[in-house]
């Protein structure tokens, strides 16, 4: 089976929200930004059906939402509060938590990894962006 | 003696005229050491080996795009006495250099890594290679952040428990 054939879900979806796909090589590569996290989160829904253990190798999924600096993000740790740090690094002391679930405000993107934000007690620092999303 | 010397006359004509022709003849060896000596002079032909055979050059070896295996063939046919040239020449693209991207994906990696104490990642070439093992739930998780460094593949060796 192609990588095409056993990824056309994803792929399908992908190309609908205009994402980059590529799967010349032996690993389908679908990249580029998306306006809602629903969408972020649908297509890992998907790959992870078609993989569910990630174990196949051959996806390489880099998607991410579409968030303006100035505006809200929520929290989506697993379970635990999220750290807010003083640096962008987890060698960085913390400064502050945030709780799961909670709307804070992103204050801008220091870099694809670290963004920097303002939690509702008003303390500023930096979160790990993978745990944060973009509140419609 | 009559045959004799008919005989050695054309011995003799035979001997000049060869002699004649071979003075004016180019060696196929000189005509391969010019043409791999113009070779050489182009570092992008180094990989290009030329032999020459009854003044007909045959190109082997390997460039890395199309203009540089044609750029080789005229180079070669513009040597002086040479007849044709048979070209061949591969083209083998060269290696991606992901020196780069795996500074980057190593220096993002603790981060990422961070909440998965049990999980070791190894890169090289572009390719994340994970051991050691995660829970189910952490797992889509792990794979998130991994894939957001943009590498060129995530090889998962993790157990999954």
């Amino acid at each position: 089976m192609t990588l095409a054939e056993k990824y056309r879900e994803l792929i399908d979806l992908a190309k609908a929200h205009q994402l980059n796909v590529d799967h010349s090589g032996k690993v389908l590569r679908v990249e580029g930004t998306v306006t809602s996290s629903d969408v972020k989160n649908q297509l890992w829904a998907i790959y992870q059906r078609i993989d569910p253990h990630f174990k196949s190798n051959d996806v390489i999924l880099n998607v991410k939402t579409n968030v303006t600096e100035g505006g809200k993000v929520k929290v989506v740790t697993m379970e635990s509060r999220l750290n807010i740090r003083k640096g962008p690094g987890t060698d960085q002391p913390i400064v502050g938590k945030a709780e799961k679930g909670d709307i804070i405000t992103l204050i801008s993107k220091t870099n694809d990894q670290w963004w920097l934000v303002r939690d509702n007690d008003g303390e500023e620092g930096y979160c790990y962006s993978q745990y944060l999303e973009p509140v419609q | 003696m009559k045959t004799l010397r008919v005989f050695s006359m054309v011995a003799l004509i035979l001997a000049l005229g060869l002699g004649a022709t071979s003075c004016k003849q180019v060696s196929d060896a000189d005509l391969q050491t010019a043409a791999q000596e113009l070779l050489i002079a182009n570092p992008d032909l180094a990989e290009v080996t030329v032999t020459v055979a009854d003044k007909v050059a045959t190109l082997t070896g390997s460039v890395a795009v199309d203009s540089l295996k044609a750029l080789a063939e005229t180079t070669v046919a513009g040597v002086k006495n040479v007849k044709s040239v048979v070209n061949e020449l591969e083209v083998v693209p060269p290696a991606p250099d992901y020196t780069e991207l795996d500074a980057t994906i190593n220096a993002a990696l603790a981060d990422a890594l961070k909440d998965h104490a049990k999980v070791t990642a190894e890169v090289k070439d572009g390719v994340i290679t994970l051991t050691g093992e995660i829970t189910k739930k952490a797992l889509p998780i792990l794979m998130e952040k991994l894939n957001a460094l943009n590498p060129v593949q995530i090889v998962n060796n993790l157990t999954v428990k």
